[in-house]
């Protein structure tokens, strides 16, 4: 039995949304990268299901592209969170005010 | 489909730039001296040879455009015109970095790979001509940046400033990678060119729609529009001054030049531009909206960095109009728009140069009372940050007044009566920033010495910045020959 492309496209709308919720509303800097690499797996879903229906190697070669790019962007951002960790014994978002105007 | 050695030679100047960038990063690593001083000096020479081979490749990329793997780069005259301007940045950075680290004591050898692989990164987006390569290029310049943002390590205000940067910068990547995932599942495509063709056939279907916008609120966080602009003034008053600079300016114009390419072809249609949904119509909400807020945020700063961040997300909306002229007069709108950020780009270079050359260890002197009386001990400097602010009020003789003007005279061609609004709105913002730029000028030379200055000496810094005002001044003095060139660039 085919799972019905509508379902995978519901399924990646459904985990980005959730993704921009958990951006917008959680304060921990660690909890907010993972609704980011949430989202950017929403994307993938989505660009992977894209491609299938539309029997499209590219699309999947593509997939394999943002995963590694998404990987990058990840170490890359945990080695942020140490830094911030190492300066001030905390990953709250909301602590985060030594520029406010 | 198939691979061709031979096309490498066609983005010769890219890769010159990333293996100088590995190569640098590897002397670093290997060579056993603590001295850094030579980084600097070789981050310049492989700049001014990728602008080399890019000059050299310029009479050939007019005879049609030239397609590089599949359609995945192009490397015609727009890209060769904003990749000199990448490199460009790129090395004035350079120059400004060094004296910069000395001073403030974190000689990282790293900084020069980073800004190379970030400039690797705006040259492939400058040549993008596929959503994949739109996504890959933002990527690779937006990682080295998130990184040069918290270079320095020891300052809690720039690992803060990382940390706001990465954060909205990784989540407006997947919003724009979630818009491309839609654009490519409507039409099928993901080169600008094709989907262009295919616009016309899918029309206004929603799918299609909802990535268009989802793509383009991907790119305004990218360019700090508002509403999206949030990060922006923490990330530029929070990253080292050199790094600011090179953000503020490199970092904008490969956004920009995305998105001429992105909307002038793949959704050039007028349906998708001046439509119900257009994104000319909602650039043009976006354009007022960003500079007249960042206009009035940076009239009440008083820290000049900041004042400078704020003003760059005015700026931003500016250059937004040429974009929405695009929609509505066609692809002769970019050349003023390339012609603008040129102008901004030494511009803004310079600005921030000033501000780094200013501050002395364990003491940035942000503040504007820290400026006062500078004209009285450093006369050159004064007359430089002079020209900047003049500049960047669009005062003529100088870069900026001719930018605004070639801006809004395109727009005014356009004969819709919202335009002319918008450039009515654009021409009373600039009248209202020319206050606060004004401020700076008359701390500088009416006001009384407060604390001494004690400015950083490094020659770098200081040829860098009289790099930046005399190129700030020849193109405001003699505006043809560039605006002329960038027309080319455009064709």
């Amino acid at each position: 039995m085919m799972i019905p492309i509508q379902d995978f496209l519901l399924l990646g709308a459904l985990r980005f949304g959730l993704g921009v919720i958990g951006v917008i509303l959680r304060r921990n800097v660690l909890i907010v990268l993972m609704s980011i690499e949430l989202m950017l797996n929403a994307a993938n879903l989505t660009l992977v299901a894209f491609g299938r229906a539309r029997h499209d190697p590219h699309a999947h070669a593509f997939a394999f592209l943002v995963m590694a790019v998404a990987a990058a962007e990840a170490a890359v951002g945990l080695a942020i969170v140490v830094g911030i960790f190492r300066n001030r014994r905390s990953v709250n978002l909301d602590e985060l005010t030594l520029m406010k105007h | 489909m198939s691979f061709d050695p031979a096309q490498l030679a066609q983005i010769a100047p890219l890769l010159v730039v990333l293996a100088g960038g590995v190569f640098l990063l590897m002397l670093e690593a290997f060579s056993g001296s603590r001295n850094r001083s030579y980084l600097m000096p070789l981050t310049v020479i492989i700049c001014a040879i990728a602008i080399g081979l890019e000059l050299a490749s310029w009479s050939d990329a007019a005879h049609g455009s030239r397609v590089i793997f599949d359609g995945m780069l192009t490397a015609d005259r727009l890209s060769i015109f904003m990749d000199c301007v990448f490199l460009t940045a790129a090395a004035l950075s350079a120059m400004l970095s060094a004296g910069f680290m000395r001073e403030h004591r974190f000689e990282h050898g790293e900084l020069y790979p980073l800004i190379l692989f970030a400039t690797g990164g705006m040259m492939m987006l400058g040549a993008a001509t596929s959503l994949v390569t739109i996504f890959l290029g933002i990527e690779t310049m937006s990682i080295a940046v998130y990184v040069l943002t918290g270079s320095w390590r020891r300052a809690p205000k720039s690992s803060e400033a990382a940390m706001k940067y990465y954060l909205n910068g990784a989540f407006s990547t997947a919003i724009l990678l979630y818009g491309i995932a839609l654009v490519y599942g409507a039409s099928g495509a993901t080169g600008l060119a094709e989907l262009g063709q295919r616009a016309s056939v899918l029309g206004t279907q929603p799918i299609f729609i909802l990535g268009m916008l989802l793509i383009l609120v991907g790119l305004g966080f990218k360019i700090a529009a508002v509403p999206f602009h949030m990060w922006a003034p923490d990330a530029y008053e929070g990253a080292p001054s050199p790094v600011s600079a090179f953000m503020a300016t490199g970092v904008k114009a490969a956004a920009f030049t995305t998105i001429l390419r992105l909307f002038g072809t793949a959704f050039a249609r007028p349906e998708l531009a001046t439509g119900v949904v257009g994104w000319a119509n909602i650039l043009a909400v976006i354009a007022v909206a960003t500079m007249t807020f960042g206009n009035l945020a940076a009239l009440r700063q008083d820290n000049v960095k900041r004042m400078l961040a704020y003003s760059s997300i005015a700026h931003a909306g500016y250059l937004l109009i040429g974009v929405v002229a695009m929609g509505v007069v066609g692809v002769e709108a970019r050349g003023p728009v390339l012609y603008y950020l040129v102008a901004y780009t030494f511009t803004t270079v310079g600005a921030f140069g000033v501000v780094a050359w200013l501050g002395n260890r364990g003491d940035e002197r942000l503040q504007i009372d820290d400026w006062a009386g500078l004209a009285s001990r450093h006369p050159a400097a004064a007359l430089a940050m002079t020209i900047f602010m003049l500049s960047l009020g669009g005062v003529p003789p100088t870069a900026g007044f001719f930018a605004k003007f070639y801006l809004f005279r395109i727009a005014l061609e356009s004969a819709a009566p919202w335009m002319l609004i918008l450039v009515v709105i654009a021409v009373l913002n600039s009248v209202v920033s020319v206050a606060y730029y004004l401020r700076v000028v008359t701390a500088m030379y009416f006001r009384e010495v407060g604390r001494e200055p004690q400015p950083i000496r490094a020659r770098g810094m200081s040829l860098a910045l009289v790099i930046c005002a005399v190129a700030t001044l020849a193109i405001g003095i003699l505006p043809g020959w560039l605006s002329d060139l960038a027309a080319l660039a455009t064709r």
